[in-house]
């Protein structure tokens, strides 16, 4: 009976999120074309729905009526396969972030996260290391020289970032003392202080990732549409195509900054001005405030190159890591 | 070109010929001497600056095929014109004096079937390899190549079906199949390295149809070549074709983004050659539109340049300005982009009511704008890492390669023919020609954007002096036989009506004679090489398109470079396709 209701109130949990986090994502893109109109002074979707509300439902229905073409010499178990791959991670990261802190229904304690483990950052990395394997499938699958040159790069700046991402990182494990989401956002609310606060540098770093990781402006080489016309994803169409921006645009964003929330700002802790829904608000207002950041960014700046990201990865952001590591955790030994 | 330098030349070479036309100066040199005259006039003479090479055809005399170099003393500003007969249709090839002769050398081949000596890789340059024709020359079949049977592709891959399943017409021109293509692509490129990218020619980047072929190591480049062609429409033997006046609109569509600096600059070539004095309104009325034609395209240049490097927001600005100039050469022209605006001997229309004052709300406005644009991008790190240092031309190569136009500033080379030659009101005019130092993509993107504050200055000095010349003034020199007169006299004047109607008829009557002039446009001198043997249709009607020579140092600069820089390039060198293929 236990074992039931747990596995049932996963369940409940799992579809809250995906249909809360897939519908968001959708709808990201709306806020997303919206807000690109008005910083590129024009008004964006308006015609579908009020405001275009109805905007994204429109592009699902025109992707998946798409007729589906594959091409002639495509690896089709692995050009299906890297579909899934770029969306499952993306979904995964969402199991380990806490929303909320924990109460109690019919007697029952209920956790908002989907799994409470204490390994949950390391899940983090895992599942964002596995993300970039859609993108490599995607471009070695659909036999194109543009998607393979995209999928490149992309690996290359991937596999630079994780190691930035876990060194930036680490300086807030070492604060917390723990490796668990809920631990760390409880070590910042027991100190009344966030920890962007004790770890700027660190948070900065993990910004970078999260833009690489994300491949959002500066850090866009493998889409680069200018010079590989939406690189690795330009041999998919209809909502296979779909799929992808909406993982790693979207999904991505919101995922990383959920964590970013997480780690530096102190999850759901705020004033409970907002009644008993105040945690949940509070760790939607930072994420979004985090999201928006980055389409702030996409819309402004232009692109780097992948070796300048590479260089700047390892030359630069590396050594700041290590640096930031190790200080950290000479001050946290001392006090 | 000067006595002293004649006489030494003279000296030199004793059986060159001078010849002193009434636009020109020609120095005939038999086939053998070419070569060595080339060299001492570009080594001892100063005139290091290529910038055309062409072939006139002769079907009546022996040799048939004339060349013509036409070489730029930068030290003393002069043009000289050196011609040659070919031998056996054969002329010697001077790529090795000047690189881009190589470009000039191939279309020359693919026109007119001229052999040269000595090419390392002489392949057509707009048409595909297999086609019958050599277009330029004078026997070419007007009426158009023998039709073809051409099987759809449906038929190809399902066989011919009874009825039919589609109205397919099955008599075709022939048009390059895709073995042609695939033949075109493999003779231009011998494979090197472990990939070849097929980089257009319906690439977002290309800013048109060109087909660019890199031979890359991982994302380095190791060699690259383009394949000109796919908008060729044969404007050259079009214009000898038709009249003169008729060949104006055409030019529109070569430069498609700076139209009006196209027709200025043809115009001004045939006003020269049929000597007509254009009225001081009209002149200042062409260089203001010209010059806000410069600022109109050099904010696509800006927009698209931006793009491509992944600022998007640049692109959407940029255009919001250009809108506004769209819409005052609309409101005067009639048309937006390709605008037909000149005549010869004036303007189509005088100036609309108002334009003034909507121009001189777009003068107070701009700056502004340009400052939002440096904002956004001058001191941006990311765009000075993707701009600075890449694609550095030498001074050297700005004359080796015959580059013209804000490339050959940026490289601190002041070849800017509105102060060297002036033509319509510039030399009354009070304005800068910023020059760069490096001459990489950074000080290309700054020398256009200060051409734009300059254009602004000029165009304020233009609205100054066009506010105080009466209304009434003349807007077309209407008195000069060869120019017709505007439409309202037509429908009231009997007499324009009668001379309006011969040229239409008959066309202007042009003496015999050549002339070679250029403009500054946007992307380079534009220049037109008129030969003409009398009547109202030139012999041969040249077209030196400053976009395709400054293209030919691409494949230069590209080398060991990415695909990623690639697109900075070309943004910076800012080919526009309609010119270079013509």
């Amino acid at each position: 009976m236990e074992l039931l209701l747990s596995v049932f109130i996963t369940l409940v949990k799992v579809l809250i999120i995906l249909g809360v986090f897939l519908g968001v994502g959708a709808y990201l893109t709306w806020f997303e074309r919206k807000l690109a109109g008005h910083i590129q002074a024009r008004v964006g979707p308006k015609l579908v729905g009020p405001f275009g509300l109805l905007q994204p439902l429109a592009d699902g229905i025109k992707l998946l009526t798409k007729e589906s073409v594959i091409p002639r010499n495509a690896d089709k178990a692995v050009y299906y396969l890297a579909v899934v791959l770029a969306v499952a991670p993306a979904l995964m990261l969402f199991s380990v972030i806490p929303f909320g802190p924990s109460f109690t229904l019919f007697g029952y304690e209920i956790k908002p996260l989907v799994s409470d483990v204490n390994i949950a950052v390391l899940l983090i990395f895992a599942f964002g290391s596995i993300v970039v394997y859609g993108t490599i499938f995607s471009g070695w699958a659909s036999n194109s020289k543009y998607a393979f040159i995209g999928s490149l790069r992309k690996a290359a700046v991937v596999i630079g970032y994780e190691v930035i991402l876990g060194f930036s990182v680490l300086g807030v494990i070492l604060l917390a003392g723990t490796m668990s989401t809920v631990g760390i956002v409880q070590a910042q609310i027991e100190r009344g202080i966030w920890f962007v606060f004790y770890q700027p540098v660190a948070f900065v770093l993990y910004l970078f990732c999260m833009l690489a990781e994300t491949g959002r402006v500066p850090f866009d080489i493998q889409e680069a549409e200018a010079e590989l016309v939406t690189g690795y994803n330009v041999e998919y169409g209809g909502m296979r195509f779909g799929v992808f921006p909406l993982a790693e645009w979207y999904l991505g964003v919101m995922a990383l900054s959920a964590i970013a929330v997480v780690l530096f700002f102190g999850g759901w802790s705020g004033p409970a001005i907002f009644g008993p829904l105040s945690p949940y608000l509070w760790f939607f207002i930072k994420m979004f405030g985090l999201v928006f950041f980055v389409l702030w960014l996409h819309w402004t700046l232009p692109r780097f190159q992948a070796r300048d990201i590479t260089e700047v990865g390892w030359k630069v952001m590396l050594p700041l890591a290590i640096a930031n590591v190790v200080i950290t955790a000479v001050v946290a030994y001392i006090l | 070109m000067n006595k002293a330098t004649a006489d030494r030349v003279k000296f030199e070479f004793k059986d060159v010929d001078v010849e002193r036309t009434e636009h020109t100066v020609n120095l005939h040199v038999r086939h053998e001497k070419l070569a060595e005259l080339l060299k001492h006039l570009k080594e001892r003479e100063g005139f290091r600056h290529f910038i055309d090479h062409t072939c006139i055809d002769f079907p009546d005399k022996r040799e048939r095929f004339q060349g013509i170099y036409i070489l730029y003393n930068p030290d003393v500003n002069e043009r000289v014109l050196v011609k040659t007969w070919a031998k056996d249709g054969k002329l010697p090839s001077i790529e090795k004096l000047w690189p881009c002769a190589r470009w000039a050398e191939r279309e020359a081949y693919d026109m007119f079937g001229v052999i040269y000596d000595g090419h390392e890789n002489l392949r057509r340059m707009f048409m595909w390899e297999g086609y019958p024709y050599y277009p330029l020359r004078k026997d070419f079949p007007m009426e158009g190549p023998q039709e073809v049977e051409l099987p759809s592709l449906t038929e190809l891959y399902a066989g011919r079906t009874e009825p039919p399943s589609h109205d397919f017409e099955l008599m075709h021109t022939r048009v390059a199949t895709l073995e042609d293509l695939e033949r075109t692509e493999r003779s231009r490129l011998k494979k090197k390295a472990q990939l070849v990218l097929n980089w257009g020619p319906l690439h977002p980047g290309t800013h048109g149809t060109i087909w660019f072929l890199f031979d890359l190591d991982g994302e380095s480049v190791v060699q690259s070549d383009v394949i000109l062609g796919q908008l060729h429409r044969g404007m050259e033997k079009i214009a000898e074709n038709i009249y003169y006046f008729q060949f104006l609109p055409y030019t529109d569509r070569m430069d498609y983004i700076s139209a009006i600096c196209n027709e200025l600059a043809y115009v001004n070539t045939v006003e020269k050659l049929l000597g007509v004095e254009v009225p001081q309104k009209a002149r200042y009325i062409r260089t203001m539109f010209a010059e806000l034609q410069r600022i109109n395209s050099h904010l696509l240049w800006l927009g698209t340049g931006a793009l491509d490097l992944g600022a998007l927001t640049v692109f959407l600005y940029a255009f919001r300005e250009r809108e506004k100039i769209m819409d005052i050469i609309e409101g005067n022209a009639g048309f937006r982009l390709t605008s037909a605006f000149l005549r010869i001997g004036g303007v189509h229309y005088d100036l609309a009511e108002g334009t003034l004052d909507v121009v001189k709300a777009f003068i107070k406005d701009f700056p502004q704008r340009l400052r939002e644009y440096h904002n956004l991008l001058t001191r941006n790190r990311i765009w000075l890492r993707r701009t600075k240092d890449i694609g550095i031309i030498s001074r050297e190569d700005v004359f080796n390669y015959g580059l013209s136009g804000p490339v050959a500033r940026a490289s601190g080379v002041p070849y800017d023919l509105r102060k060297l030659e002036p033509y319509a009101a510039y030399d009354e005019l009070d304005f800068d020609i910023p020059v760069g130092e490096v001459g990489d993509v950074y000080d290309r993107y700054l020398v256009r954007m200060e051409e734009m504050v300059q254009s602004l200055r000029i165009v304020e000095q233009c609205v100054a002096k066009l506010e105080k010349l009466p209304k009434s003034a003349p807007y077309v020199n209407k008195e000069h036989p060869a120019v017709m007169a505007p439409k309202e006299d037509v429908f009231m004047d009997l007499e324009d009506m009668v001379k309006n109607f011969r040229i239409v008829v008959h066309g202007e009557d042009a003496p015999p004679g050549e002339v070679y002039a250029g403009g500054e446009n946007p992307r380079g001198e534009l220049g037109f090489y008129i030969y003409s043997v009398s009547g109202s249709k030139p012999y041969r009607l040249r077209i030196r398109s400053g976009a395709l020579y400054n293209l030919s140092i691409f494949p230069k600069l590209i080398e060991g470079r990415t695909i990623a820089d690639a697109i900075a390039l070309l943004g910076s060198l800012d080919p526009v396709v309609g010119e270079t293929d013509r």
